[in-house]
């Protein structure tokens, strides 16, 4: 509401201001500018509303759009991909003018993904990307990510940097997008450092609670962890009272959208690091991506841009006031 | 008739309360409350989301629905046979991951693929037979565990070949036919969903894998008892269960061609819903595959509409809990209830005003005046006889007898001491009469019209007629053919007493008075069966007269006899004989003087006589009261009439003090004795004739001496 | 020595759980320390106080799937309130509250309705997701507000050296123990489970007590709850949806209580309990793989439950219908 009431203020000074100068020239792209997005439809077919990642998404979206006249609508399969495949044929045969797609994993949507664009709508992918490049990817780069978590597990824990070089892996999902193309970053900086040890890479589903007992358990078998890295600071506030319980210093990395939440454990000493790829951004790329395509009008298919999100790494020394984002209430 | 009754008398002659009952009793009405949530469900959605209903909406929602629907058949046929698979869902992922690795790694050929595919499911269903069926393992653990190990396995296969599934491309018409195409508009998937559904119902209503599978699932110990190789059934079942699920699988990958890590995630819950939303009951026995349809139609709306509302995933689960809960509560309240409700409202009395009976006053002036002629019967069988319904003679003088234990038993002349099992037919023998070659025609009460050859041969006649238009009741199945005879050209005219009412239930038919008899005709020339009379209020007893083109025929709840002319001028038209007796007539037979023998069942009551009046008095009585306390017709004592063809009463035969023969539903004249039989009675009672004559058979009299 | 007749289902899993114990014990340095075989029981604790629960359920003839969306929702609906400024207590009273009147309505359809618990189970935990996800809180994951620091012991604290949710564990056991034999009530449940109709016969009220049984399931249901959210800090009432649910009736079942009711107590769901905590603590050392762990957790699960078949194998006769 805000962001509407903001803009609706904007609008009023500027008529205002139209009148006051009556003599000033109109901006010659103005009108064709509003007109690509009158009567638009867009529709976000997440993995699941309900976390802070997808919220976010669509709150920035709509944020976003909703000033412009373009209609937003959510449609959520709620963690079944088979919902979101029936919500995505179904979209298909009502035709909006553009779907912003959260893929659960690189391959379910893929077909349909293209059968959309075939279609005459536009298709655009969010942070997790199918095997299928669509109109538009908004999203962290995870092998990059990957990459550069292990880069910064060696500073804290290789012996030569004064740690021991014994590291823990808690992944989400296996088959996960995330999982897997942050296992091969990992993989590709981590199999050259063979000073590294990988004492533990297990699956937690996702789970707190579920990431809170293998680290209690791997804590009891390593009491002199180095370091390590969990797939989302959701889950990872498991691995870390784990880690508080058992009274030990493990520099732990995690990851996740940047949500206040992270900030606040960072603040507890959860976790001792956050990587974020901010929500708020990726939901402004994403906004981009329409707002260009419904002004271009390419044929859906034709052009394909890739915007990687700028990954922030917060920890308690350099975390400002506000490198967190909040939700507002609605 | 007062103003009240003519009121009474329409109301329940126009309105058809019985409707009520008969379609209660049907058995497709077991599918109406399933089918009424479809329907509420498919409206709801229809009003509440804009072109839900669409053709493109619509080819969508079938495309997933007949994998879907696969999968609730496998769970169906599991279930029937009283077990439970929750594997389902892995085993679709495992399929589809095959089929994924099988196209996209190995660059197989679909049919390979499909078959591979195919067997991996199968044999997943074999170890869950194996487990379930011969070790006898329970069933919800056993599939719970192996849920969790497939799913693993998935998982792990996942692992190693999601990158090479998603780097494989698909070069393959036919593979992109099973995942897209259409047959005639119907997307290739549902197409195959109802064709197994044909397949399914057929097999399980058709033939003997299904009606083992069935009794299986009914009544596990009797269907071993009985010889059922049970485990072999179980066994079958999830191998069935594991193909079906990977069917599925396979078009799941054919559509959508992505090894996602949740296939078939929590399917076994929404599997399991549709189902026994369906009205496939947990535990077997009962269920279908058209339920098991119904139930994956409804939910597969219900999944795709919440989605498309739009409404947050919160809202969604609500929802969908909302309705299986209710839909579950009122399918039990529903299946417990309504037999208790079909109990009450089956009987629906009519308004039935009879004639003022005759006195039958002892020592007046009324034909009917009671006496004690029956005292000198002398008895037959007693004790050895159980309820001979009807009796005849043949020219060897040797009695048939119908018994409630199945068997036309003989007894022999000249004493009578000595009998046999002439034939044993297996249902109630009612009415008989000798044909004109000497066979013994027998209406058989429950099962139809059947002939006895003289060397014992049984062999059905007819056990079927044509179908009311229009009638609820299936009335093509002889219920409870009743009394027969035959006409000098060899047709069979019988009596049904009621298409509404199971043959033990008679006197109920009697306390609704409604008119649910009719009279049918078998002509052994052309060998069909038609229906010639119909609403007769119990029609009973049939017998020919003498001029070879009519018969008499008594309506025992009318308490009147009646003539209808098959021939001749009069061809079509029905006279009454006697409009009024002082009781309920039963089998009619000729006597040796041109007159008739008429057996009344019992003598009417006056409370019985104004509760006919009174239709709404006799509903609550059914609705309230217990049937053993329900107000029925006497049938303790009874007598016997004889009269002419104008409807005079000739002769009047009572055992006033019931000693002898106090219940009685046939009569025969022979050789100048009358034998007498009752279907509650056990004995045959014999009465000399003084002045009849004493050559005169019944077999002479139909189709002359020999 | 037991004779073969005497080897009950409990008793193999029990000697299943030594014999690993014992095969760990000499291959894996550090599994035999007090501090991992506490740390053994602490990680299956509130599988331990949830498959009490459900064996309460179990014994009388029911299951309760809903067990585990009550668990969540509750204490993140309860976490949610104390975040908007209700006072801890009432916020507690309150979750607590939510929990038996789940429970209530659910034993009431299935008591009173007489819809078969399975199914009453299942869509009560799927309204009760809906209605908690819509209603009462925001977003999956509710965090531990710093108002409800003073519970967090129960999650994260000791007392004598022992973990507050092993004692919690060993306390909900004691109860549950105490309560099917000691109480009347308890007694009642496991007569309903055996034959239900000859309890109702004798004058058992059968419907109240089945009623009461899901409303204890709830409560022990918030127990658990409580234990997990101050562990980790967190509820994510996602786990709604898992599977985790199957685990709870696993351990149940492995330990020894039949689901067609009647048999079985506290001392079962312990020996399954302490199996599954033995084989997962095991493999997280070995650091298998979790698909890999699953697997072997369930093929040693099916053959428990094979050998107790082929040792007391069911009879064609006397098998009840519709026991699946």
């Amino acid at each position: 509401m805000k962001g509407i009431t903001a803009l609706l203020a904007a609008a009023v000074i500027m008529s205002a201001g139209t009148m006051a100068t009556a003599a000033g020239i109109d901006d010659p792209a103005r009108a064709s500018h509003y007109d690509a997005f009158k009567g638009k439809r867009v529709v976000f077919v997440p993995i699941a509303m309900g976390f802070d990642l997808t919220e976010g998404w669509a709150a920035g979206i709509r944020s976003a759009l909703e000033p412009l006249g373009v209609k937003f609508d959510i449609r959520d399969p709620n963690w079944n991909t088979d919902a979101g495949a029936q919500a995505i044929t179904s979209l298909i045969a009502e035709k909006p003018d553009a779907i912003v797609v959260h893929n659960p994993d690189v391959q379910s949507y893929a077909r349909l993904l293209k059968r959309a664009e075939e279609a005459g709508i536009y298709v655009i992918q969010v942070n997790m990307r199918s095997s299928y490049s669509t109109d538009g990817f908004a999203g962290a780069d995870y092998v990059g990510m990957g990459e550069r978590i292990a880069n910064r597990l060696i500073e804290k824990c290789s012996p030569a940097n004064g740690g021991n070089g014994k590291i823990a892996i808690m992944q989400g999902v296996l088959t996960a997008a995330a999982s897997a193309y942050q296992m091969k970053g990992l993989d590709n900086v981590l199999s050259k450092n063979p000073q590294m040890k990988v004492v533990s890479n297990q699956a937690a589903d996702w789970d707190a609670t579920k990431a809170r007992s293998i680290m209690a358990t791997v804590l009891q078998q390593h009491p002199d962890l180095c370091g390590g890295v969990g797939f989302w600071d959701v889950m990872d506030v498991g691995t870390g009272a784990a880690i508080r319980e058992a009274n030990k210093k493990v520099y732990w990395i995690t990851q996740g959208g940047g949500n206040q939440a992270a900030c606040d454990n960072l603040n507890k000493n959860l976790y001792s690091e956050v990587v974020s790829y901010d929500v708020p951004a990726q939901a402004r790329d994403i906004a981009n991506i329409i707002q260009s395509l419904f002004q271009n009008k390419p044929k859906p298919g034709a052009t394909k841009t890739t915007l990687f999100s700028p990954l922030t790494f917060i920890n308690n020394d350099n975390m400002k006031p506000g490198a967190c984002w909040t939700l507002e209430k609605k | 008739m007062s103003i009240a009754d003519t009121i009474a008398y329409w109301r329940y002659r126009l309105v058809p309360d019985h409707i009520v009952g008969e379609i209660l009793a049907k058995r497709w009405i077991d599918n109406a409350i399933p089918f009424t949530i479809l329907i509420v469900v498919l409206v709801g959605f229809g009003v509440a989301v804009p072109d839900f209903l669409s053709i493109g909406s619509m080819t969508a929602l079938t495309r997933q629905l007949g994998e879907f629907g696969l999968v609730v058949i496998a769970m169906t046929i599991v279930m029937l046979a009283g077990g439970i698979d929750l594997s389902v869902g892995s085993v679709l992922a495992l399929a589809n991951i095959t089929a994924l690795a099988m196209m996209n790694i190995f660059g197989l050929p679909v049919g390979a693929a499909f078959v591979i595919t195919l067997a991996v499911g199968a044999a997943v269903g074999l170890v869950n037979g194996l487990l379930i069926g011969y070790l006898r393992l329970r069933a919800f653990l056993t599939t719970l565990v192996t849920l969790i190990i497939v799913r693993s396995i998935v998982d792990m296969l996942l692992l190693k070949y999601a990158v090479q599934i998603s780097a494989g491309f698909v070069d393959s018409d036919l593979w992109e036919f099973i995942g897209d195409g259409k047959i005639a508009q119907v997307p290739f998937s549902f197409a195959l969903f109802i064709g197994i559904a044909i397949v399914v119902h057929l097999v399980l209503s058709r033939t003997r894998p299904g009606w083992h599978l069935m009794a299986v699932g009914g009544s596990r110990r009797s269907a071993h008892n009985v010889g059922i190789h049970v485990r072999r059934t179980v066994c079958l079942t999830y191998v069935v269960s594991g193909t079906l699920a990977a069917l599925a699988g396979f078009l799941f990958a054919a559509r959508l061609g992505g090894a996602g890590s949740d296939t078939g995630i929590g399917l076994e819950i929404t599997v399991l819903t549709a189902a026994v939303l369906g009205g496939n009951s947990l535990g077997g026995g009962r269920g279908s595959a058209a339920k098991a349809a119904l139930g994956a139609i409804t939910v597969m709306i219900i999944i795709n509409g919440l989605v498309r509302v739009g409404a947050g995933s919160g809202a969604n689960s609500l929802i969908l809990g909302l309705i299986l809960l209710a839909a579950v509560a009122i399918d039990v309240r529903w299946l417990k209830n309504r037999h208790k409700v079909l109990a009450k409202v089956y009987v629906s009395p009519a308004f039935r005003r009879l004639p003022d009976p005759p006195s039958t006053e002892r020592g007046s002036a009324s034909p009917y005046a009671l006496n004690d002629r029956l005292h000198d019967v002398s008895v037959i069988g007693l004790g050895e006889i159980d309820g001979p319904e009807d009796v005849i003679l043949d020219e060897n003088d040797h009695i048939y007898a119908g018994t409630r234990t199945g068997d036309i038993v003989r007894f022999f002349a000249p004493d009578y001491s000595q009998q046999e099992v002439f034939a044993h037919v297996g249902g109630r023998p009612l009415g008989m009469a000798f044909a004109r070659d000497g066979a013994l025609i027998c209406c058989i009460g429950g099962m139809g019209l059947y002939r006895i050859a003289p060397d014992r041969q049984i062999s059905k006649l007819t056990d079927e007629t044509n179908r009311t238009p229009f009638s609820v009741v299936d009335d093509a199945r002889l219920r409870l053919a009743d009394d027969l005879d035959i006409a000098p050209d060899g047709r069979i005219f019988f009596s049904e007493a009621t298409i509404r009412y199971e043959m033990h239930e008679w006197p109920v038919d009697g306390l609704e008075s409604r008119g649910n008899g009719r009279i049918i005709c078998y002509d052994p020339g052309m060998d069909t069966t038609r229906t010639i009379l119909r609403n007769l209020n119990f029609p009973n007893g049939i017998c020919m007269t003498h001029d070879g083109e009519s018969f008499l025929f008594a309506e025992t709840w009318s308490c009147s006899v009646s003539r209808y002319y098959f021939g001749g001028p009069k061809a079509g038209t029905v006279e009454t004989v006697i409009p009024a007796l002082p009781g309920y007539p039963d089998n009619i037979n000729r006597a040796s003087d041109g007159t008739y023998w008429l057996a009344l069942v019992g003598i009417r009551t006056p409370s019985l006589d104004l509760a006919l009046r009174m239709p709404g008095f006799r509903r609550r009585m059914a609705r309230r009261v217990a049937p053993d306390e329900w107000l029925f017709p006497n049938i303790n004592t009874g007598c016997i009439v004889r009269f002419d063809e104008r409807g005079r009463i000739l002769d009047v035969l009572w055992d006033f003090g019931g000693n002898n023969h106090p219940m009685i539903t046939s009569m025969r004249e022979h050789r100048g004795h009358l034998y007498i039989g009752g279907i509650l009675n056990n004995r045959i009672g014999r009465l000399p004739l003084p002045d009849a004559d004493p050559h005169w058979t019944g077999p002479q009299s139909y189709w002359g001496g020999k | 020595m037991f004779g073969v007749a005497n080897l009950t289902q409990e008793r193999i899993v029990l000697a299943l759980a030594l014999g690993l114990t014992t095969v760990f014990s000499i291959a894996l340095p550090g599994f035999l320390t007090a501090e991992n075989l506490l740390s053994l029981v602490r990680s299956v604790s509130v599988l331990g106080i949830l498959g009490i629960a459900m064996a309460l359920v179990v014994i009388g003839r029911g299951i309760d799937l809903s067990l585990v969306a009550v668990m969540a929702v509750s204490l993140a609906w309860t976490l949610h309130m104390v975040a908007t400024g209700v006072p801890l207590a009432v916020a507690l009273a309150l979750g607590l509250a939510f929990c038996l009147l789940a429970g209530i309505i659910t034993g009431f359809l299935i008591a009173y309705v007489e819809i078969p618990a399975i199914f009453a189970t299942l869509a009560m935990g799927t309204f009760i997701y809906g209605f908690g996800r819509y209603f009462l809180i925001t977003l999956d994951v509710v965090y531990l507000p710093d108002a409800a620091r003073s519970i967090v012991w129960i999650g994260s604290g000791s007392f004598l050296g022992i973990p507050v949710p092993v004692l919690v564990f060993g306390g909900v056991c004691l109860l549950g123990a105490l309560f099917l034999r000691y109480v009347k009530a308890g007694r009642y449940v496991r007569a309903i489970g055996d034959n239900l109709l000859a309890a109702r016969i004798t004058g058992i009220p059968v419907r109240p007590i089945i009623v009461m049984q899901y409303a204890l399931s709830g409560l022990i249901g918030f127990v658990a709850g409580l234990v997990t959210a101050t562990s980790v800090a967190s509820m994510n009432i996602r786990v709604a949806n898992s599977t985790f649910v199957y685990d709870v009736i696993l351990v149940v079942v492995l330990g020894g209580i039949g689901l067609s009711g009647g048999k079985g107590g506290v001392r079962n769901v312990i020996v399954g309990t302490l199996l599954i905590g033995v084989l997962i603590n095991g493999m997280t050392i070995m650091d298998v793989q979790y698909t890999v762990q699953n697997v072997i957790k369930s093929l040693i699960l099916l053959a428990a439950i094979v050998a107790d078949t082929i040792i007391n194998p069911r009879d064609e006769q006397t098998a009840q219908q519709g026991d699946i």
